[in-house]
């Protein structure tokens, strides 16, 4: 493969105005499919009958002089997500062969904007993870090094969209998950405001910090994808009526005159050294894109990570006890209830997901609540409210994404903790509900893909999307086949 | 309750898989007692924080509610359809009236 195939805007554009149609892009998406997703195990299941009737439906809207702000774009949808008469199965053995009543609201908005459905990606079970191989279908792996992980738990869909099978997809973000895979695999990954975008039919795993939002190999491309999903939805309680503004509009004005506040406490951690020095080149950009540089304290973020793994675990014992087998998934034991339960339960979930089911029921408990979840729960309010004091004095606040560039499959699985502190700069955004996105922001010694993230206050998407335009036209990195499947 | 290496003994995991409805084999509970030891012993920094730095009760937002009004739904179809057992329509499960339990 020598080039890229277009992006999302350009796709949509190619289709609108006849250059091309959603049948031909759709041919291409798969051509690439079928090349590449044997080495890169992008997709859990690739749907080409429903994708032809999805495009050709495009091409017809189009043809009737529908204005589609996705006409024909294919976008891979993480397999937490319903897609109307396709399996939804958040890539564990407890959902296999479900299938949802409808479509998810996000994918409900997308399919409105003319996008085509292409198939499932891979995932770790139940989104928990930093790696992708958690999935319990199999192990999906980074386009720029097949022996490297793609980041998590999004990450067949960071993998789909850096190798240019997809123009586009779809990850959920609960610590990083669309953010750091992003990063690891060289593409933009946007986690909207908490509340920016419906999570009806997402399958929830912390319902207080999941968000559904865009990847794409542009920070333009995220932009469209995100102005079609924000809204406010009567099956979502906690979706915002705020106006969403315009996305596209605030990447063309650019980082000029914006207020940058490099975070203090992500160099105080001891960087690795390219990520040090990939920060150091940030920093001239915005400077030379016109940027306010500063540096700027979030005094309370080191404890990000803490707080997150009790939050995002109890809400997650909580969530994942619905799975007994009785409404939907295999079904082990019948013997009695219990054992239905417990027999289904073993057997349906990895050890991941019973890890963190674990942590959360040990911290929710009887004797365990206050010290744990408790005090969880008021750190992170104060965390909340550094990040309100650190937005008065700037616009937006920059960190690096990940720590290091992705790591060697297999290199973290023994232990968690370790791979739990691979989401230690996506976390804080996520517990304060921000808008974040990352941004391909240069490579390592190695050649391995980094991310520079950007995050706003609440409901600012705009500032976000300026700085974000702003930075990827200053750092200007030529776009490349990723090396691994050259 | 304080914590330190040896919060989430053996013991105290057999307890919570208890709650959680999962069997772990008793070979394995002192991998998983090691494992989640680490992790809450982690999680422990958050006893750094001053108390009178935190605020009291429960800091979250109340999430809205919506108005109590009927609306089309996907109809029993959506249930029945993926439900591992189904008879005359209904899902079945074990007997929990009259048996052993």
């Amino acid at each position: 493969m020598s080039s890229l195939p277009p992006g999302v805007v350009e796709t949509a554009e190619d289709v609108r105005s006849g250059r091309r149609s959603a049948q031909e892009s759709l041919a291409e998406t798969l051509r690439r499919i079928e090349a590449l997703d044997g080495r890169v195990g992008a997709f859990l299941e690739v749907t080409p009958q429903e994708a032809l009737a999805e495009a050709r439906a495009a091409d017809a809207r189009v043809a009737a002089g529908e204005d589609l702000p996705l006409a024909g774009v294919p976008f891979a949808i993480k397999d937490n997500m319903w897609v109307a008469g396709r399996q939804a199965t958040c890539a564990s053995r407890i959902l296999q062969g479900f299938r949802p009543p409808g479509d998810s609201t996000a994918v409900s908005r997308l399919r409105q904007a003319g996008a085509v459905f292409v198939g499932r990606s891979n995932m770790d079970e139940f989104a928990m993870g930093s790696s992708t191989e958690n999935s319990a279908i199999q192990i999906t792996r980074n386009p720029w090094d097949l022996e490297r992980i793609p980041g998590g738990s999004s990450g067949g869909s960071a993998a789909a969209v850096a190798s240019g099978m997809v123009p586009g997809a779809l990850g959920s973000d609960t610590g990083g998950s669309i953010r750091q895979p992003a990063a690891c695999c060289g593409v933009v990954g946007f986690k909207p405001t908490y509340g920016r975008v419906s999570r009806y039919g997402l399958i929830a795993f912390a319902s207080s910090l999941d968000q559904i939002g865009p990847l794409g190999r542009s920070v333009a491309d995220a932009a469209r994808v995100y102005g079609v999903l924000a809204g406010a939805d009567p099956l979502d309680s906690t979706s915002s009526p705020e106006d969403p503004g315009e996305p596209e509009a605030a990447v063309a004005r650019g980082a000029a005159g914006i207020r940058v506040g490099f975070l203090a406490e992500a160099e105080a951690e001891g960087l690795n050294e390219d990520v040090a020095k990939n920060l150091d080149d940030a920093r001239r950009a915005f400077l030379a894109a016109g940027a306010k540089v500063t540096t700027v304290s979030v005094p309370r973020a080191r404890y990000a990570i803490a707080i997150y793994y009790v939050v995002a675990s109890a809400e997650a014992s909580s969530n994942l006890a619905r799975y007994d087998s009785i409404r939907y998934g295999p079904r082990i034991s019948d013997a009695d209830l219990s054992s239905l339960y417990v027999e289904s339960r073993t057997r349906g979930f990895g050890p991941e997901v019973k890890r963190r089911i674990l942590l959360g029921t040990f911290a929710l408990a009887a004797g365990y609540y206050e010290a744990y979840y408790g005090r969880s729960m008021r750190a992170r309010a104060v965390l909340s409210e550094d990040f309100r004091k650190a937005f008065e004095e700037v616009d937006v606040i920059v960190c690096p994404s990940i720590p290091t560039p992705a790591f060697a499959i297999g290199e973290k699985t023994e232990d968690p903790l370790t791979m739990y502190l691979s989401d230690i700069f996506t976390v804080p955004a996520s517990l304060a509900g921000l808008p974040a996105i990352s941004v391909p922001s240069g490579y390592s010694s190695e050649g391995l893909p980094l991310g520079l993230q950007i995050l706003g206050p609440r409901l600012r998407e705009d500032l976000v999307f300026a700085a974000a335009g702003g930075f990827e036209r200053e750092i200007a990195l030529p776009e490349e086949v990723p090396r691994g499947i050259r | 309750m304080s914590s330190r290496p040896g919060t989430v003994t053996p013991d105290v995991v057999r307890r919570i898989a208890a709650l959680a409805r999962l069997r772990l084999p008793e070979s394995e509970l002192s991998l998983w007692s090691r494992q989640l030891d680490r992790i809450v012993s982690y999680i422990d920094q958050l006893k750094e924080l001053p108390e009178d730095a935190l605020p009291a009760g429960d800091p979250l937002p109340a999430t809205p509610m919506r108005a109590d009004r009927a609306r089309p739904g996907h109809g029993d179809g959506a249930l029945t359809e993926n439900a591992p057992v189904v008879a005359h329509g209904f899902g079945v499960v074990p007997r929990v009236v009259g048996g052993q339990e």
